[in-house]
């Protein structure tokens, strides 16, 4: 049981999530955030492979209630990294439905959780490097001046809300197939607020006329652009090669 | 003919990628790019319609993943050509039209990514092709309204619209994980064989799966062609762009008609969600009417009639006739297309001119005069009953002499009675030189459009539904036991006559209004004016539910 608890820490329960996401407030550098949001779950995979216990049926609930709440929070969210964080914190409990009926790769499972998230962490460097602070509302319409940069920010914003053809998508189908039939509108209630959320987030950078000084700031480098479309180009091709939901 | 299948929903795909690239995402060259496809798209998917006409077999292509499923089939291969074709009068019309905003190969790369995701969804052969493809249509559909990203109310109603397709997405993945569940399988041919096989052979919660299934299938149909009460977004979705409005409510909109369609050996067991579905599209007809004619605006006049043209579809999917849905859906996405395009030049000639001839339709209607000359009441209610009665109950007998045993087609042919009779009845009070010329050229044109409908309507159900015993199995299952049908049709008479009745009156008191009535009439204006509140409502149960969330943040100080 100490090792379930253990694990409930890093494939965050609440309110034992609080935890990663008070390392990630700390933590300043979004390369460093992006580091913990990857890491951080695959410690807490190894953490459940080492019990070697069946998950005690509370746990599937209580991760149920951890993704609604920070489902439900994410709704107010407006820092970039603590939306990343927020979200992270909302789709890693639904790792413990996938454990608890035995799945395959449990390990790529909650990467492609993790990833997206982590990829936004990783956004809010530009961001805070252009602005001063990576908030929506406060530095908008990133389409009409920096297309690039709000490129990259809305299709990864889409790969972090399960959005095809990316893994996470895969992942909720086959996350609902592995649930009792009364379970399944708790997790397309989650996933209906992780979208409501993303277009709060996006209609707070991407667009509107420019206010903040989108006008003036340097779009992203046209490598960094295309690093970042490549990283998501593999991940959508890993969720439609390796997680294909009808196999 | 299998590779042309595969090619339709990829040509538009390979389009979108094509634009992404560096040198060929250049304004000009994008549109290029974008409207070739496009020409190549609808080739190749009415080649492969004419090659299906002259080896009509269904095929089921499948790669090894075991999704990425393509269905080639009768539904598929008539929706890819109608899909194909207004896409690309829609690329066409953009070329010019949006030249002067920003984002111009933006734009092109969303509609030719939204084409790929209908495409694909009418072609898709497993649920999880068919759940991708459903969910793409949503969410590039926000992007696409949101164009301006200028304009707030445009992103307020991108918004609305992307929410109640969200919403919609649900209840489908729901039904494909029960039947995944239930049969193991997402290759909907396999699906449908079980399912007709053994209809009862599953249940969830007590209830038999077919009608559960049909259930989620009905409600993700609703959320996607705007049924009352979650039609708030259609009508708001002209702060997009033009030419998005006509992809919208010529194509996208009709989704719900597809899907129902599609899921046809589902409903067949169903027969208490296509009463569901019948009452919900005869609800929605009804407010989408009135509300069109409450409008003073022409483009959001037109979106009003869209939610009624689409409760009609579901109308007519609710009593059993679903390829008269599809034909109804493609016919009403031509000219729902053709009257959006036109809006902009009509707005604009209506600002130099109102352009309203002064003939005898305006006098009467607008100016109210008094008529001069009728026919005798005797002779016109004659015509106004049998006439419309005679006119449709020979077209349908020409065509299939056993409709009479189908009630959907009863139920049809009731609502296209009630509706000529209205028109010769308003007719009969028309000022006319020359009435008899008049009433001649009127049931003239009501013959060659009901004679029309009713042969191409036979056609697309011979063409959909080759197998007769199947389509009849559609009938049965929409049916009611004949006494309450037969009370119905009762109540209905006598409500539209008192309707008449009601009209003819006020008419004749020169449309005076008061006594105890009026006040009753005022609180339904006002009701509908608002649409019943259920905007409102939606409003302020999303604050309701953000308060929350800020509340939460707080108590947990944001961690």
């Amino acid at each position: 049981m100490t090792l379930l608890l253990a694990a409930a820490l890093f494939l965050p329960l609440f309110p034992l999530s609080v935890g990663l996401n008070a390392v990630l407030l700390r933590v300043r550098h979004p390369l460093a955030r992006s580091a913990i949001l990857l890491a951080w779950p695959q410690v807490g995979v190894s953490l459940l492979s080492s019990a070697g216990q069946p998950i005690p049926p509370w746990f599937i609930a209580w991760a149920l209630a951890s993704a609604a709440v920070y489902a439900l929070r994410l709704l107010t969210v407006r820092d970039l990294a603590l939306w990343a964080a927020f979200l992270a914190s909302s789709a890693l409990p639904l790792t413990w439905i996938l454990a608890d009926a035995g799945a395959p790769a449990l390990r790529l499972a909650a990467l492609g959780f993790s990833l997206p998230a982590a990829l936004l962490a990783l956004l809010g460097g530009p961001l805070t490097a252009r602005f001063g602070a990576a908030y929506a509302g406060l530095h908008d319409g990133l389409a009409l001046h920096l297309p690039r940069l709000a490129g990259v920010l809305v299709v990864t914003t889409l790969a972090a809300i399960a959005t095809p053809p990316f893994p996470g998508f895969f992942l909720m189908l086959d996350l609902m197939g592995r649930l009792a039939t009364t379970a399944m509108p708790v997790v397309l209630a989650v996933w209906l607020t992780w979208g409501w959320a993303a277009t709060r987030l996006l209609q707070g950078f991407v667009f509107g006329p420019g206010r903040g000084g989108a006008s003036t700031a340097d779009d992203l480098g046209a490598g960094s652009a295309w690093a970042y479309a490549a990283t998501l180009a593999v991940f959508a091709l890993v969720g439609f090669d390796l997680m294909g939901g009808g196999r | 003919m299998d590779k042309l299948s595969i090619l339709i929903p990829a040509m538009p795909l390979l389009s979108a990628l094509a634009i992404t690239l560096p040198g060929l995402g250049a304004r000009r060259r994008a549109a290029r790019l974008s409207v070739g496809f496009s020409v190549l798209t609808l080739l190749i998917a009415a080649a492969a319609l004419v090659l299906y006409l002259y080896r009509p077999e269904p095929r089921w292509l499948a790669p090894d993943t075991g999704w990425a499923a393509l269905y080639v089939d009768p539904l598929s291969l008539l929706m890819s050509v109608v899909v194909a074709g207004i896409s690309l009068v829609v690329h066409v019309y953009s070329v010019r039209y949006m030249a002067e905003e920003p984002g111009y190969a933006r734009f092109f790369l969303l509609l030719d990514l939204m084409t790929f995701a209908i495409l694909l969804m009418v072609a898709a052969g497993d649920l999880v092709t068919l759940l991708v493809a459903w969910h793409l249509v949503g969410v590039v559909l926000y992007f696409l309204l949101g164009h301006d990203g200028r304009r707030p109310a445009a992103q307020r109603y991108a918004f609305w619209s992307f929410f109640t397709y969200r919403l919609g997405d649900l209840p489908l993945i729901l039904a494909a994980i029960l039947l995944y569940q239930a049969y193991g399988t997402t290759a909907l041919p396999a699906l449908f064989q079980e399912i007709m096989a053994a209809p009862a052979a599953h249940a969830v919660l007590g209830v038999p799966l077919p009608t559960v299934v049909a259930l989620l299938v009905a409600l993700a149909a609703f959320a996607r062609s705007a049924q009352f009460p979650l039609h708030t977004w259609l009508p708001y979705t002209m702060e997009g762009p033009t030419p998005v409005s006509a992809l919208m409510h010529a194509g996208i909109v009709n989704a719900g008609g597809f899907i129902i369609n599609r899921f046809a050996p589902v409903f067949v067991h169903a027969g208490e969600v296509l009463h569901l579905v019948f009452v919900v599209g005869l609800v929605t007809a009804i407010l989408g009417s009135v509300l069109m004619l409450m409008q003073n605006d022409i483009k959001k006049s037109l979106g009003y009639s869209t939610m009624g043209q689409m409760g009609f579809m579901f109308v007519e999917t609710g009593v059993g006739a679903f390829s008269l849905a599809i034909y109804h859906l493609i016919a009403h996405g031509l000219f729902k297309g053709t009257l959006f395009l036109g809006a902009g030049s009509v707005i604009g000639n209506a600002r130099k001119h109102d352009g309203v001839p002064p003939d005898e339709v305006y006098t009467f209607v607008v100016e109210r005069r008094p008529v001069a000359y009728r026919l005798p009441w005797v002779v016109a209610a004659a015509i106004t009953v049998v006439v419309p009665l005679v006119i449709l109950g020979l077209s349908h007998w020409v065509v299939d002499s056993d409709f009479v045993g189908r009630q959907g087609a009863i139920i049809l042919l009731f609502f296209g009675w009630v509706t000529a009779a209205q028109l010769l009845f308003v007719t009969y009070r028309l000022r006319a030189l020359s009435p008899w010329r008049l009433m001649a050229m009127i049931i003239l044109s009501l013959v060659i459009v009901v004679a029309g409908y009713t042969w191409i309507g036979h056609a697309f159900d011979v063409f959909l539904y080759p197998d007769r015993a199947f389509g009849d199995r559609i009938y049965a299952a929409a049916s009611i036991p004949l006494g309450t049908f037969e009370v119905l049709v009762g109540l209905l008479t006598v409500a539209v006559v008192a309707g008449w009745l009601a009209t003819y009156y006020t008419n004749a008191n020169g449309g005076r209004r008061g006594g105890a009535a009026s006040g009753l009439r005022l609180a339904l204006y006002s009701l509908l004016s608002r649409e019943f509140y259920v905007a409102d409502l939606y409003a302020w149960l999303a604050q309701g539910v953000l308060r929350l969330s800020q509340r939460l943040n707080v108590w947990f100080r944001w961690v």
